[in-house]
């Protein structure tokens, strides 16, 4: 590919694939501020590995490979600031309870849950929510398939009491 | 809710925040102008200018030290020799660590998978902690590169008691921090004490990462033995 094929095939990636960069994004950082930046520094370095592209992976394996190394590398230079907005989704969530529809209040405990995940916990998860087979997630995150089965099982008993605690 | 109920508020949300999502042609534009990162642009100033003196030190130490090894060997002080050459060779290894760092960073893949890049990450940014040790056993020589012969000679005991409380209380601790600086030590509370503050943090950070990696590379073996990364 010569530099303009390259540019056309970076701005096509990202137009098609823009909802993988988001949900990373809105799992490692929860400010919307944090977000646009880490959302900016993936296309970085989407566009600066895009001559490594191998078209033996599929795309969503080879975007999220590279989304979530940068979530969790930018996540680590931002915990502290996210720890305080994560404080604050608390008490906004307290406060607006009765206000939102029970769908809004199920996802805002859910996102709440995965804010309060571990770095590679929220990487598991994400691929779990968004329905990832287990050979697809081992390949993206490098552990066996078993593995993921393993992780995925405890990740799930977490997120279940988690969810029955909140609605006890 | 089910699993299945999870999964579909997920993905229903997903679809409305990738419909409100636009990147605007601009900035794919002004990204896909960016050139390759080069190491020495990606670095802060400081790090530059620290680099910088410390090769200078070790330079110009060296090219000193050496001619005196070679030319004025007999003439010279020995314990000024022997402890500014240990500082100058224990200056010089802190370096080609810091520099190797930097390099393997630097060509680290973000297109493998997560935990293989990651680890390595962790890995390199926790080697830090090996440039801390060896430069910690500098301490000593820098008692020792002022004393002479005329000490041996003229000296009272209480003076020599003095002086040597110094020499091997820093032995002693130089010694004691090279050999209990390393990861299995990190939740001990003089530990967090050296390493504490904001330079240290992304350090400090990367032994969480290791610890969390382990449990995913090794799931069976994190519940009961320590883990070895020093």
């Amino acid at each position: 590919m010569d530099k303009e094929e390259q540019r056309q095939f970076f701005q096509d990636t990202i137009e098609r694939n823009k909802g993988i960069l988001l949900k990373v994004a809105r799992a490692y950082c929860p400010n919307n501020e944090d977000r646009q930046d880490l959302l900016q520094e993936i296309m970085i370095q989407i566009w600066q590995s895009i001559h490594k592209y191998d078209d033996q992976y599929k795309m969503s394996t080879w975007l999220y490979r590279i989304s979530l190394n940068v979530a969790i590398s930018f996540y680590r230079k931002n915990t502290t600031r996210i720890k305080n907005i994560t404080q604050y989704n608390e008490q906004f969530v307290l406060i607006t309870d009765e206000e939102i529809t029970e769908n809004e209040q199920n996802l805002n405990f859910l996102e709440q849950f995965i804010s309060e995940l571990r770095e590679l916990e929220k990487a598991l998860m994400l691929l779990y929510l968004e329905d990832k087979s287990h050979t697809d997630i081992a390949e993206i995150l490098g552990i066996s398939v078993s593995n993921v089965g393993t992780k995925i099982g405890r990740i799930k008993e977490k997120l279940k009491t988690r969810f029955s605690q909140i609605k006890s | 809710m089910n699993e299945q109920e999870i999964k579909k508020l997920w993905q229903s949300a997903s679809e409305k925040w990738e419909e409100s999502l636009i990147i605007s042609k601009q900035n794919q534009k002004d990204i896909s102008s960016i050139q390759v990162y080069n190491l020495l642009a990606s670095m802060k100033p400081i790090k530059i200018f620290t680099l910088l003196v410390g090769i200078l030190w070790v330079g110009i130490g060296g090219i000193v030290l050496t001619n005196i090894f070679l030319f004025a060997f007999e003439d010279a002080n020995k314990f000024f020799l022997f402890s500014a050459g240990i500082q100058v060779a224990l200056t010089a290894i802190g370096i080609i660590i810091y520099l190797y760092q930097l390099i393997a960073i630097y060509q680290i893949d973000i297109t493998e998978p997560i935990l293989q890049t990651q680890k390595r990450i962790a890995k390199l940014k926790s080697s830090t902690l090996w440039v801390t040790r060896i430069l910690i056993l500098q301490l000593p020589v820098w008692t020792t590169f002022w004393w002479n012969d005329s000490m041996f000679q003229s000296w009272e005991l209480w003076q020599w008691f003095i002086v040597l409380i110094f020499t091997v209380s820093f032995t002693f601790t130089s010694l004691w921090l090279f050999f209990n600086i390393k990861f299995e030590n990190r939740e001990k509370e003089w530990f967090k004490l050296i390493f504490n503050g904001k330079e240290w943090t992304p350090l400090m950070q990367s032994l969480e990462l290791l610890e969390q990696i382990e449990e995913y590379t090794h799931p069976d073996k994190t519940d009961t033995q320590p883990v070895s990364h020093s």
